[in-house]
């Protein structure tokens, strides 16, 4: 579905974990006197250069394919291509020039653009809470003791998550297509899976089909994180297991389930693999489906305005936006948490 | 790590504006040393067809002087013009390649193209004038057209016969066949709204109408002249009085219509012919088809481009002359060319392939292909960001439950055109 961003999501779950498990326990290191450090200078800044090279793939890496990547796509976002000449067919090239703001303007005055943002929102307002629910459920149902074979069941919910999105979409888009489903047939007489709508959850399926088993292995990792013996002690105090999993284990996940839901509403804001693979075949979707494709037709020159600035544009729109949104749900969860 | 995720989706989404780099020897030229072409091309290169490689393997035995090297693009064409614009700017584009008619003024208006009038002029006179006027931007010429895509009507003619119907030569009688035909549960034609952009535009054509004509230094955009009317009025009134089958013409419910025989006539273009009835074959069904002319839309015996392309000199080409050369011969290889399932754009027949034979019962479906590919309407002409006018589909899917009309497709056709062509910053004339 969505170029997801490389994420770290075990870290990111033991950094949380120490935030919200009281056992938390870190070496605590005796801090090094002012004179200390002052003797051991020479060793400091040897360390410093091996942790320096230590640092030099990722930090290649990450200039390369992160900063001037991104460096490229601002700068190309303050620049329009433009006719040289004022004829008919311009002068017969374009020419790039500098227009400052221009195109965030056009961006951000794109109905397009926003009738798309509204609909991955939408998207996102179903899709995600019933794919966290379900990813939630099936880890605490493979992390009690209720299932025989975990691993067995961790790798048969991750597979389609295995498959390339856009073989999974277009795998889906058979299965809704009447002439050639195999279950169309048994839905009531004039069923359209990809009429206007119902196209949204039609692609909603598709995508907690493909990432709901990811989503298990994030909780799945948080919940195998919490220490055994909080459960003793519950079992002591006569917790039941229905008990424990609401009271302790789905407590304890809530960073994981933050973290989660967060490269979810970054994901679905760049939905683009389902829509492309839909409006293949329901051209009433159109090029400007959700912001993603907006951006992609627009550099392909498929809906105008086109061009590589106010692709650029849309791309840092977008990504502005999903930081946004991410920042607004993180801040209302710890304020959730600092309540409770 | 929200502020890295939301850098991260940045720069996903910005490396689609670098991708496709890749290096090319430059060519080399001068004394003695043989001129260098490079060609990038989208032809199928399927099998049973005569590879281009193998046509391009003749060319360099006979023309030691002038080696090309030609190189399949796999992938859609929308990709390649990215992937023709990112190499042609890091300056390491070919020499020579395959554009959709559609997309040559676009390309001609970012500087991608060269001019090459004073070359194409010598070889103009082998090719259909109408598919020549197509490679044609203003006074440059860019290249050399190598298949059409002109519009014919294809029938069964035996469910034909059955039903009493005639083959229709006006679209009068078109309608009033197809009326006939729906009575008996049969349908003569197919509304495809997923072909709107390309087969409607290709009908105003074959109805006399010119949509990009330029007054003074201003484009003048009329997507909704009579001719376009006319085609609305017929189409409009099949749908209205359910005489056609609607479906999309790369969906399921087409071929279905096809293999169930409900649907024993369409109005599509020439290419459609290699491989249109392939799954009739072994059927009853097979070796009834014919392909004919398209009906008279009002402006006599003349028929609209769908489709088809050329092969154009890209900017910075250091050999055009030679890159001619070869492209005038290249496209005049017609057998060759139509073993790739072309309706090719060079003057003379091919030979129709055993297959085609089969399943249009004996018929020279290429001698038929060839007289539309010369009835081409001459003056239809597109204008840069036609690309854009994809929209038409988007509102002619709306025709299928009554949502949209017909002559709406058209009018999205010109507002899209128009705000099109102020989006690219050129004078249009409103």
């Amino acid at each position: 579905m969505f170029s997801w961003p490389p994420p770290a999501p075990f870290h990111e779950d033991e950094r949380s974990m120490t935030m919200t498990t009281p056992v938390a326990a870190r070496p605590a290191a005796p801090d090094p006197t002012p004179s200390a450090a002052r003797r051991h200078g020479g060793r400091n800044r040897r360390e410093a250069v091996t942790g320096w090279l230590f640092m030099l793939p990722f930090a290649i890496l990450f200039v390369v394919v992160f900063l001037i990547p991104i460096l490229v796509s601002i700068q190309s976002s303050l620049f329009a291509q433009q006719p040289s000449g004022d004829g008919l067919y311009g002068g017969g090239e374009l020419v790039d020039t500098f227009v400052g703001f221009d195109n965030f303007a056009l961006a951000i005055g794109s109905a397009a653009f926003w009738t798309g943002m509204g609909r991955v929102v939408l998207y996102a307002a179903i899709q995600i809470p019933v794919m966290i629910i379900a990813a939630l459920f099936l880890a605490l149902l493979l992390d009690s003791f209720i299932v025989r074979r975990p691993g067995f069941f961790r790798l048969a919910f991750f597979l389609p998550f295995a498959i390339p999105g856009i073989i999974a979409a277009m795998m889906w888009l058979y299965l809704y297509t009447p002439e050639v489903s195999p279950f169309m047939d048994y839905l009531p007489e004039g069923t359209d899976l990809m009429a206007p709508g119902t196209v949204l959850l039609s692609m909603a399926n598709m995508t907690t089909w493909t990432y709901t088993g990811y989503n298990m292995l994030i909780f799945l990792a948080a919940l195998q994180a919490i220490p055994r013996d909080l459960y003793e002690a519950a079992r002591i105090d006569g917790a039941s297991g229905w008990q424990i999993a609401t009271r302790i284990k789905v407590p304890l996940v809530r960073g994981a389930a933050l973290l989660a839901v967060l490269l979810s509403i970054i994901g679905t804001i760049q939905l683009f693999n389902e829509p492309v693979i839909m409006e293949s075949a329901n051209p009433w979707m159109g090029k400007d489906y959700t912001p993603m494709m907006l951006t992609y037709n627009s550099l392909l020159g498929a809906v105008s305005p086109s061009g590589t600035g106010i692709a650029s544009a849309y791309s840092l729109l977008m990504a502005v936006l999903a930081g946004a949104l991410a920042i607004v749900y993180a801040l209302l969860q710890r304020r959730k948490g600092d309540v409770a | 790590m929200v502020r890295s995720a939301a850098v991260a989706a940045a720069a996903a989404i910005s490396v689609f504006g670098l991708a496709a780099c890749s290096t090319d020897a430059g060519t080399s030229g001068g004394n003695g040393e043989p001129v260098e072409i490079t060609y990038l091309h989208r032809l199928p290169d399927g099998e049973g067809m005569t590879p281009v490689s193998e046509i391009v393997d003749r060319w360099n035995e006979e023309n030691p002087d002038i080696q090309v090297n030609a190189t399949k693009f796999d992938g859609a064409a929308s990709d390649m013009i990215l992937k023709l614009e990112t190499d042609l700017k890091a300056g390491n584009g070919p020499c020579l390649a395959q554009l959709g008619y559609a997309e040559v003024p676009q390309m001609y208006v970012k500087g991608l193209v060269e001019d090459v009038a004073d070359e194409a002029a010598k070889y103009s006179d082998d090719f259909s004038a109408g598919a020549y006027s197509l490679m044609t931007v203003g006074d440059a010429v860019v290249g050399l057209p190598q298949d059409t895509g002109p519009l014919v009507y294809f029938y069964n003619a035996t469910e034909f016969e059955k039903l009493g119907l005639a083959v229709p030569e006006t679209i009068e009688q078109l309608a009033s066949e197809a009326a006939t035909s729906a009575a008996a549960g049969k349908y003569i034609a197919a509304f495809t709204p997923d072909e709107a952009q390309y087969w409607l535009s290709a009908q105003a054509a074959a109805a006399g109408d010119e949509w990009f004509t330029t007054s003074g230094d201003e484009w003048k955009v009329d997507t909704e002249g009579e001719g376009s009317q006319a085609v609305a009025a017929l189409w409009q009134g099949l749908v209205d009085n359910k005489q056609v089958v609607v479906t999309e013409r790369w969906g399921e419910g087409f071929p279905a219509a096809i293999n169930d025989g409900s649907l024993i006539g369409h109005v599509g273009a020439a290419w459609e012919a290699g491989f249109l009835l392939d799954s009739l074959d072994g059927t009853p069904a097979e070796g009834q088809w014919r392909v004919a002319q398209l009906p008279d839309f009002g402006a006599g015996q003349m028929t609209g481009p769908d489709g088809g392309s050329g092969v154009a000199v890209m900017k910075g080409c250091e050999h055009p002359a030679e890159a001619m050369e070869f492209n005038a011969w290249f496209n005049t290889q017609i057998d060759d060319l139509a073993s790739q399932g072309l309706v090719v754009a060079a003057n003379g027949t091919a030979e129709t392939s055993e297959k085609m034979l089969r399943q249009f019962g004996g018929q020279d479906v290429l001698a038929e292909l060839a007289a539309a590919s010369a009835n081409l309407n001459p003056d239809f002409v597109y204008a840069p960001g036609f690309s854009s006018l994809s929209k038409m589909n988007e509102t002619a899917s709306g025709v299928a439950d009554g949502s949209a009309t017909v002559a709406d497709i058209f009018a999205t056709a010109q507002t899209t055109a128009v705000a099109t062509l102020e989006d690219l910053g050129l004078p249009v004339s409103k």
